[in-house]
């Protein structure tokens, strides 16, 4: 077919050569339906009409148009790039070439790449959104329903003392301590104000109130099983560690019943009165970790309640409702300073019945004193927290007498947030104080030579 | 040279020579597509023996990890021995006639139904200064020490005389069912007048101590007391020093009443009854209803006998009845 236009004006139209010349950019002429009756001189006059502009019109102009063609080549996914495989021709730069071979390869493995994703997927799934502590928590899995800690706060506060800043910041600190803790692990965190109340003022028996205390959260929480008892100036040093793990899931190894293994007290044990029988006779009850309803740790001058375990049983029921006593009270308050510490030693002592089911703990499992609390050294290894042995909770006990509780609680908690960093911390830290190190090391350096 | 191949190819494939003979089953078990799932069946069998694992974990592993060895106690059902034991301290210093007779007393009632008796002397027990009658809080424990299978310790105080000898406790009172229409619920523990009351919504079966009232308060000198563990911290609370060494006006009764109103662990597992089903008054203060002693009530107590010196005269008339009565009946 002839390509040439019609000699004649106003003729048929010869598509591809009689419009303007691509003045479009990459506008194809066929786009160009309007035009049907463009003679050659039509369209010069047009084009001249454009003053100021060449009549040529260079193509390609702008980025995409200049590189779409380099672009779209080196795509991994161009269909030109299977023709023009192994012809030697470009193929794009080297670096999308790598990049092209990788994601080859992955696409290869994805059998067994796939598989590794997802499980690594549903890892960090498991650990970012809440899903972990679900599982902690379920009394199939993790068994955290179990477990409630009563946190004892504003003690001795309300009427009878006025609450400094420092007061405040210490309760602050305990509680987001225990309250992270116990996210954790999915545990329970029961906060009672323990604050004197005139309901107990007028009853004589201010900060007794531990027991309804317990019994109020035994009721509030009816699937558990264990109530942790904590004072306000105690801190839980190694949030890592779950009460499983720490202590119940090995109960009758980490116990021990017999008090004579520790008996600052030197209670008489086991009793030998004969009307008794002989499970109340056995140093150490029945054995069995069933009959254990009660975990108290032992300090250097009896037990501590500032820290202790009570278990849902008809024996704690008992206990509870006979701890306080008008008479007892009535005879022994002068003498009772502790109030139902001192009770409870003396109902350990006096009633036979409770023996066969109090297991003691270490002190340091549960309740590790700093230096200043049982001697000032703080060198005990019954009593006092060693660093180095990551114990499990300090209880700044009697800090508020004489000591700073402030100092000491923040104190324990930097230690705890050092002791506790992960690598990438630790990381961090580690190359600051080797430059630190280094620096002070050139600065004796330089004052020796100089000296 | 490579041997040459036979031209008479075997009709079937030679059998693999391997020295491990492989059943044809475990080798079609072990083909590829069959593999998988294997791997994903031993997988999950383990899973769920690490979940299992995990539950069980609390009781069964920790126990094997026990320190100290298990002391070896001997588990006796309670219920397996004969239903209930008589409790009677006998005062050391007393008529050793007299004693006789009021232990042949309990013995003969014990033979005829089947029961048990225990007499222990109230200088046995570690009461201290306190009075000796507190020794009945520890007698009762030693009695439950000593019979581990028997489920009532009825503790009779020898100021008593079973007089009704036909009359079988058990049945008489102390089943569930006719326990539960027996006891007086809503009443105060103290007359007449106490804020605490008897629970309204025992059960029989829940009950673990019963007693009566006389005309001043509780008794203590005839009341049954259910083996248990409950039996044991019971008794233990109500000895507890502090109570013996607060002298109390009326010692172990008034502590009695004190810890029965204080403490509602055990108020909840108290059923009061009507004074004449265990405890009926030949003389003193019995309760102005159904207290004094009519003919077959199945006890005569003078509580005030012992403290006067004269009960043998005071049980005279009423030894003399039983005698005649067994007399009798023979």
């Amino acid at each position: 077919m002839s390509r040439s236009p019609s000699p004649r004006p106003g003729g048929w139209s010869s598509p591809g050569l009689n419009t303007a010349y691509d003045s479009g950019g990459r506008n194809s002429p066929f786009a160009n339906g309007g035009s049907q009756n463009v003679t050659w001189a039509a369209a010069q006059a047009r084009s001249a009409e454009v003053k100021g502009y060449p009549g040529f019109a260079p193509r390609n102009q702008g980025f995409l148009g200049r590189h779409f063609r380099k672009i779209s080549t080196s795509l991994p996914f161009s269909y030109g790039e299977k023709e023009k495989l192994g012809r030697g021709r470009y193929q794009g730069n080297k670096f999308v070439q790598i990049l092209n071979r990788i994601a080859w390869n992955l696409w290869r493995l994805r059998k067994i790449l796939g598989p590794v994703l997802l499980i690594l997927l549903t890892y960090t799934l498991f650990y970012v959104t809440p899903l972990h502590r679900v599982y902690r928590r379920s009394s199939w899995f993790g068994g955290g329903n179990k477990f409630v800690i009563i946190l004892a706060a504003n003690q001795g506060g309300g009427v009878m003392e006025w609450k400094g800043p420092r007061e405040w910041a210490i309760e602050r600190d305990s509680v987001k301590n225990k309250k992270k803790y116990t996210q954790k692990w999915g545990y329970d965190l029961e906060i009672v104000d323990m604050s004197t109340k005139k309901r107990y003022a007028h009853e004589w028996r201010e900060s007794w109130e531990k027991v309804d205390t317990i019994r109020n959260a035994m009721r509030k929480y009816p699937h558990a099983e264990w109530f942790w008892w904590l004072d306000t100036n105690t801190f839980i040093m190694e949030p890592t560690y779950s009460l499983q793990k720490h202590i119940f899931n090995s109960l009758n190894a980490v116990t021990y019943r017999d008090i004579n293994v520790f008996n600052p007290l030197n209670i008489t044990h086991p009793l030998t009165e004969e009307y008794l029988d002989v499970e109340t006779r056995s140093p150490i009850g029945d054995g069995k970790v069933d009959s254990i309803n009660m975990l108290v740790p032992q300090d250097c001058s009896g037990f501590n309640l500032g820290s202790f375990f009570v278990r849902r049983s008809v024996w704690t029921d008992r206990l509870l409702d006979i701890w306080w006593d008008p008479v007892g009270y009535e005879q022994k308050h002068m003498e009772w300073e502790h109030k139902e510490q001192d009770a409870l030693e003396y109902m350990y002592k006096n009633q036979p019945w409770i023996r066969p089911h109090v297991a003691f703990l270490h002190q340091r499992k549960i309740n590790s004193f700093p230096p200043g609390a049982c001697g000032d050294k703080g060198d005990d290894p019954h009593i006092h927290y060693k660093e180095k042995d990551r114990d499990f909770l300090v209880n700044m006990a009697g800090c508020e007498w004489g000591r700073d509780c402030w100092a000491e609680m923040y104190n324990y908690r930097q230690l705890s947030n050092r002791l506790n960093r992960n690598p990438w911390e630790k990381l961090k830290d580690w190359i600051s104080d080797s430059i630190k190190q280094h620096k002070a090391m050139r600065n004796t350096n330089k004052e020796e030579k100089k000296g | 040279m490579p041997p040459r191949k036979t031209s008479r190819p075997p009709p079937y494939a030679a059998r693999n020579n391997s020295t491990l003979p492989i059943p044809p089953a475990l080798k079609n078990l072990l083909r590829r597509d069959k593999l998988r799932l294997v791997v994903v069946g031993i997988l999950g069998f383990l899973t769920v023996l690490w979940l299992l694992g995990r539950t069980g974990n609390d009781g069964g592993s920790a126990a094997q990890k026990a320190t100290t060895p298990v002391p070896k106690i001997p588990k006796v059902a309670i219920g397996s021995g004969p239903p209930v034991v008589i409790v009677t301290v006998i005062d050391g210093k007393a008529d050793p006639t007299w004693a006789a007779k009021i232990k042949k007393n309990r013995e003969d009632y014990a033979k005829k139904h089947g029961y048990l008796t225990f007499f222990p002397t109230n200088t046995q027990y570690p009461t201290g200064t306190s009075p000796l009658s507190w020794s009945k809080v520890p007698a009762l424990r030693h009695a439950m020490t000593l019979f581990p299978g028997s489920t009532y310790f009825w503790f009779l105080d020898s100021t008593a005389l079973i007089m009704n000898q036909a009359l079988d406790l058990q049945s008489h009172l102390l089943a569930p069912a006719k326990l539960e229409k027996l006891m007086i619920v809503n009443e105060p523990v103290v007359p007449p007048d106490s804020v605490i009351k008897t629970f309204g919504n025992l059960k029989g079966d829940r009950i673990d101590f019963i007693v009566t009232q006389d005309k001043e308060g509780l008794t203590a000198t005839s009341m049954v007391v259910r083996n248990g563990e409950w039996a044991k911290y019971f008794l233990d609370a109500w000895f507890d020093p502090i109570y013996r060494s607060y002298n109390f006006q009326r010692a172990e009764i008034h502590a009695l009443e004190h810890i029965v109103q204080w403490h509602g662990t055990i108020l909840a597992k108290l059923a009061l009854v009507p004074q004449n089903l265990l405890n009926a008054y030949g003389s003193g203060p019995a309760h102005a209803k159904y207290g004094t002693f009519k003919e077959g009530d199945l006890v005569a107590n003078f509580p005030a006998c012992a403290r006067d010196n004269k009960c043998a005269d005071e049980m005279k008339p009423f030894f003399d009845i039983l005698d005649g009565k067994s007399t009798g009946s023979n």
